[in-house]
């Protein structure tokens, strides 16, 4: 298969870590309003967005995941308070070492999305599928069995 | 013992059935590469849901014995609970279950069947996984002291305690000075639609010191506090004491109160103690005690009311100040109708329904409103401006000044010694600002009355009282409470003990055991959130029922 | 000896909060609501002030506790027809009219909607848009179970004999055979949270509201504005399809009518200014008002952050003067300014801040309970206290905006006060325990 084959034929696999009190319901939202969403995103659900930590994100990436998108309450609505600003701020760290590592820093994304927002959500997802794709496949892809 | 997990997809009629090809997850299950040690039975059924799909699953983890439980069906958030309960009745331990949301998140959302299907099968292969690696929890009931501590012997203070006490509950009453009834108990009357006046607070006063369920502390502060909801211990320090009083409590209200603050301090407000200018307290007590006389004795025959002093550098309004200015102007008019009284505002605020009658009213007595948008003060000459008017100054014989309400002293202590937080005006941080007005982030520390916020005496009293409606419900005499089960917990192991979950808590539910060394969770406390999970440099962490492991696990099985 | 359950009237903020609180007591809640969804009118503001969260977001974490608490017996399309006996032991009939589509066997899908052949205004989108005849208010509605209108539903007001939706679902949760019913409920206590209404701006014809396309009122503007309504949020004037350039607020609209200041309107103005240059940048907007009230601590900040930033403020003096009145494609307002000199503002969208006022099921209500209302129609609170939660009727007790204007976080307060009076009330006889509550949940 020539390169550009292999191209087409690259479906992303994308994980979403969705908070929730807030996007996971508007994922839920997005779902009962028949939207199309793309199947390349698998969401895993944590309480909140402050849950997920360096460890998870780079194992994600390690096991094979093309894109990561971190996904939580807007600015000031957390349901636990201030948890989305730390989650931010845990971001922005690793986006900073992403390079390093080999990886883009456009592969992980953070977005807030609030319940309400079944539309919206629909459009980030669909949005950083196709930023994926068009990124190719994860370059470090070293899948580990646990 | 080997697994045995029950797969159950539900149809949801054409919700899932139309969607996702069920007959091709189901065979697909068995086949699942890596579970070959593990026995996985699938089935399917119309709708789980329903009384009769409760029912069924029931039997059915009963009857095949079932170590652990996927359901594949909706959104966690529309039956998680509902599962867990069935799982309860036919003795699974409801940890040990998930639910897979191959609905909201895959048929309704992707419109290919077959890519639906494919996304079917991996969610729940994802789910099964995660299953295995979950573990049992147990709900904790935790014993409770009902009583109450009540800090600050104010209109608010004095309310929660009254509103609290009964013979299984008792409420310890605080007060920093040698009296009850703070600031309100020297006012000679209060709003007119605070219909029963001034002597009410008197009564409750009264009724306090008879009630035999109310300990008073008087001259007495709190020296400290530790523990949580249900189960705090408190020290007391009562001045002239030797010794400290040690109080077992379940909540702790704070009613500390506010201060007025100085006016004299306020830009373009210049004036000396010479200067027949008074703040609004000081008018107060002179008109409940001999009656309000300029210093020569001679009553004052024109006075200027002066609101909103100092609201612009305070960034607030102080909301009772409108009011109480109406009912001191009352105060001068009463004492003779030819009394010249100005009042001069920015914007006149009316929180209660029944303040706009009460202003019109106050015009009806000959008080003058003047609406100003600059005002200056130099001795008892004001000098201002109406809106669409012009600069210009006039002259009274007496001032009085209506400044913010601020926190009173010792309340970045407080805070600190409760380990509450203060908002960016200095006041106590409700838990949140809409829904939860009372709380603090400390489950079972409350805050009422002016240190909320500006508040009048109603309001105050209100507050009380909501703190009074909590503390009922969730410290019933003799019951206990259950916290929450997914909490978090800190490897002894594993924990070098820097603090950073301590810090980044939002709930105080981590405290350092000085002794260890490590950082601990308090489980009575934690909410779940993960953020020191999120935190922690050392891996010390364990987030219970969204461990790492569980979460490694439908991360990696997604990505096969 | 006396009942221990309480019936709560109304299912927004303020009846939620109440309910959850006594159901934590270890009380039998029988949740009284007349519309068909549970939220109140939180729930129809995209966002709420001062700290401009989502509404939904901070709602419906509520509504789900409330509508899976098992101690909470939440009838929608209902409403309390009679009540007899005494404090404590009370017996209310409530009316639960007919949802004609049973609630134990919808999952929700909404295969319904689409072969309905009616289509009629949808009145919770203040008649901004659509629904058809068997409906839920707005996506995300809780219970997520549709109703049927039977005035207008082709089968059910005998027009035709059409059972689209009865076909529809594969569940067979149709049921168009459905019939009101009335429970009797023993309850100890009643609270009543069943909120407010809001002036009627078409009795001051000077404002020009159904007059002009442009002139909204506040909560046709929130369902204008808001991303699960009739427009997902497009702010387009109805029947121009105009993206508004200049937009007016006036404050205090009904003030002097009503003879209050409504304490909110202020502050959803300001929102209101808000919303309006975050979706469009290049807009202006003007705030006519006269007093700034911002009675809350954190109120007069969130002015600060609109002030001059997102809306030019504009004193007006005189509410009598004001004048909206047609301009080619939109509208002109013309008023008083500070110096009482005229001024003209030409807009293409007036907000007309309009005061709250009782709801229109008050008067009957408080006649069925027989509570007393205040001068101005609100529910009456007993002034022997300073501060009450109590009605003229010694076991019901208000909370809320039925008791009077007042924002989200005062009616919360109210509320969970009403529920500590309930409390101490039920538990005079004789001391609470948790066994004891137990053992009145099973008798």
């Amino acid at each position: 298969m020539t390169e550009v084959q292999q191209e087409r034929e690259f479906t992303p696999r994308i994980v979403g870590f969705l908070c929730n009190w807030c996007t996971y319901a508007a994922a839920d939202l997005a779902g009962s309003t028949k939207l199309e969403i793309s199947p390349a995103l698998t969401v895993i659900r944590v309480m909140c967005s402050s849950r997920v930590d360096h460890n998870l994100l780079l194992t994600t990436f390690f096991s094979g995941a093309d894109g990561i998108l971190i996904a939580g309450c807007h600015p000031g609505d957390c349901h636990y308070g201030k948890g989305n600003y730390y989650a931010r701020r845990r971001y922005a760290v690793l986006k900073t070492v992403m390079e390093g590592l080999g990886l883009e820093p456009e592969r992980l994304q953070l977005s807030w999305v609030s319940a309400s927002e079944g539309n919206r959500y629909a459009d980030v997802v669909n949005a950083f599928s196709k930023k994926i794709k068009a990124l190719g496949p994860n370059p470090i892809n070293r899948r580990r069995d646990f | 013992m080997k697994a045995k997990i029950g797969v159950y997809v539900c149809e949801c009629g054409p919700n899932i059935g139309q969607t996702i090809d069920i007959p091709k997850v189901l065979e697909s299950i068995p086949k699942l590469e890596g579970y070959e040690d593990i026995e996985l039975v699938p089935k399917s059924f119309g709708l789980l849901c329903s009384p009769d799909g409760k029912e069924h699953l029931k039997k059915e983890i009963t009857e095949n014995g079932y170590t652990h439980l996927v359901i594949a069906a909706c959104s966690p958030r529309d039956h998680d609970a509902t599962f867990m309960n069935v799982c309860k009745e036919a003795g699974l331990n409801p940890y040990l279950y998930k639910i897979i949301n191959i609905r909201e998140h895959c048929g309704w959302i992707i419109h290919d069947k077959d890519a639906a299907t494919d996304k079917a099968i991996q969610y729940i292969r994802s789910g099964i996984s995660r299953v295995l690696y979950q573990s049992e929890l147990f709900e904790r009931q935790l014993e409770i002291t009902p009583d109450v501590l009540v800090i600050g012997g104010g209109v608010a203070g004095i309310e929660a305690a009254l509103s609290l006490a009964c013979e299984d509950r008792k409420v310890y009453l605080a007060e920093k000075t040698g009296e009850l009834g703070g600031k309100a108990a020297r006012f000679s009357s209060l709003l007119p639609r605070q219909s029963q006046g001034a002597d009410i607070i008197k009564q409750k006063i009264e009724a306090v010191e008879a009630n035999e369920n109310i300990l008073v502390f008087l001259n007495t502060e709190l020296e400290s506090s530790i523990g949580f909801l249900g189960n705090f211990e408190v020290v007391l320090d009562c001045d002239g004491d030797e010794e400290k009083t040690d109080l077992k409590v379940g909540a702790i209200i704070v009613a500390t109160g506010y201060r007025m603050s100085d006016p004299g301090g306020q830009s373009g407000y210049e004036y000396t103690d010479a200067d027949e200018v008074y703040t609004s307290l000081e008018i107060e007590r002179m008109n409940a005690g001999g009656g309000i006389a300029l210093r020569s004795g001679d009553k004052p025959g024109s006075v200027a009311l002066i609101h909103c002093v100092g609201r612009q550098e305070k960034g607030y309004c102080s909301r009772i100040c409108c009011n109480y200015m109406m009912k001191i102007g009352g105060y001068f008019k009463g004492h003779s109708e030819a009394t010249q009284v100005t009042e001069f505002f920015f914007d006149m605020c009316l929180p209660h329904k029944a303040d706009q009658q009460f202003f019109d009213k106050s015009v009806g007595l000959g008080i003058d409103f003047k609406r100003v948008k600059t005002i200056g003060l130099s001795g008892t000459s004001v000098e201002f401006t109406e809106i669409g008017g012009e600069q210009q100054e006039m002259n009274f014989d007496m001032v009085v000044l209506a400044s913010a309400m601020e926190p009173p002293e010792g309340t970045e202590a407080l805070a600190a010694l409760l380990e509450i937080d203060l908002d960016e005006r200095g006041f106590f941080k409700e838990a949140h600002q809409t829904t939860d007005p009372v709380a603090t982030s400390i489950d079972g520390i409350f805050v009422v009355g002016a240190s909320q916020g500006p508040r009048d005496v109603s309001d105050s009293m209100l507050l009380a009282q909501a703190a009074a409606g909590r503390i009922r419900s969730q410290l019933i005499p003799g019951g206990k409470i259950v916290p929450e089960v997914k909490v978090s917990e800190i490897l002894e192991a594993y924990c070098t003990g820097c603090r950073t979950c301590l810090e980044v808590c939002g709930y105080g539910a981590i405290y350092f055991d000085d002794q260890k060394g490590i950082s601990v969770v308090n489980e009575a406390v934690c909410r779940g959130c993960g953020n020191c999970f999120g935190s922690c440099p050392s891996g010390a962490l364990r987030t219970k029922h969204f461990t790492n492991r569980q979460l490694f696990r439908e991360v990696t099985e997604a990505l096969k | 000896m006396h009942h221990e359950n309480v019936v709560v009237v109304g299912a927004g903020l303020a009846g939620m909060k109440a309910s959850l609180l006594l159901a934590q007591a270890g009380k039998k809640v029988h949740l009284v609501e007349t519309l068909p969804l549970i939220g109140g009118k939180t729930i129809k503001n995209e966002e709420s002030f001062p700290n401009l969260e989502c509404s939904t977001c901070l709602v419906a974490p509520i509504q789900q506790a409330v509508l899976q608490n098992a101690d909470i017996e939440t009838m929608t399309l209902s409403a309390v027809e009679k009540i007899e006996g005494d404090k404590g032991n009370f017996t209310v009939t409530v009316k639960k009219a007919a949802r004609y589509v049973k609630v134990a066997d919808c999952i929700g899908c909404g295969m319904c909607y689409e072969p309905c052949p009616v289509s009629v205004s949808n009145e919770w989108e203040e008649n901004l848009g659509e629904r058809k005849a068997i409906y839920v208010p707005c996506a995300g509605s809780l219970p997520n179970v549709p109703t049927v209108d039977p005035e207008h539903c082709l089968k059910l007001s005998g027009k035709e004999e059409c059972n689209a939706c009865v076909e529809a679902c594969m569940f067979g949760a149709v049921n168009l055979e459905d019939e009101d019913e009335t429970v009797e409920i023993e309850a100890g206590a009643v609270i009543v949270a069943t909120g407010s209404g809001v002036f009627d701006v078409s009795a001051l014809p000077n404002l020009g509201y159904g007059e002009f396309p442009g002139v909204y009122t506040p909560f046709e503007f929130e369902r204008l504005f808001a991303s699960n309504g009739p427009t997902l949020g497009e702010l387009k004037i109805r029947e121009t399809e105009k993206v508004p350039g200049k937009i007016a607020i006036i404050h205090c609209v009904g003030r002097k009518e009503r003879g209050y200041c409504s304490g909110v309107c202020c502050m959803y103005s300001f929102k209101f200014a808000h919303f309006l240059k975050k979706k469009l940048p290049e807009a202006s907007v003007y705030n006519l008002h006269s007093d700034i009230c911002v009675m809350d601590k954190s109120y007069q900040k969130f002015f600060d952050g609109v002030n001059g930033t997102h809306s030019e403020m504009l004193y007006n003096s005189s509410m009598e003067e004001l004048k909206v009145t047609g301009d080619g494609d939109g509208v002109k307002v013309t008023y008083l300014d500070e110096a009482g000199k005229e001024n003209e503002l030409d807009v293409d969208m007036v907000i007309l801040a309009a005061a709250m006022v009782p709801e229109e099921g008050a008067s009957g209500l408080a006649e069925v309970l027989g509570i007393d209302l205040d001068a101005l129609g609100f529910f009456k609170v007993r002034g022997d206290d300073v501060v009450s939660v109590e009605s003229s009727r010694e076991g019901i007790f208000i909370a809320g905006t039925a008791e009077g204007p007042k924002d989200s976080q005062s009616s919360v307060i109210q509320a969970e006060a009403a529920v500590g009076k309930v409390l101490a009330f039920l538990d005079s006889c004789r001391p609470q325990t948790a066994e004891a509550a137990a053992a009145d949940r099973q008798g």
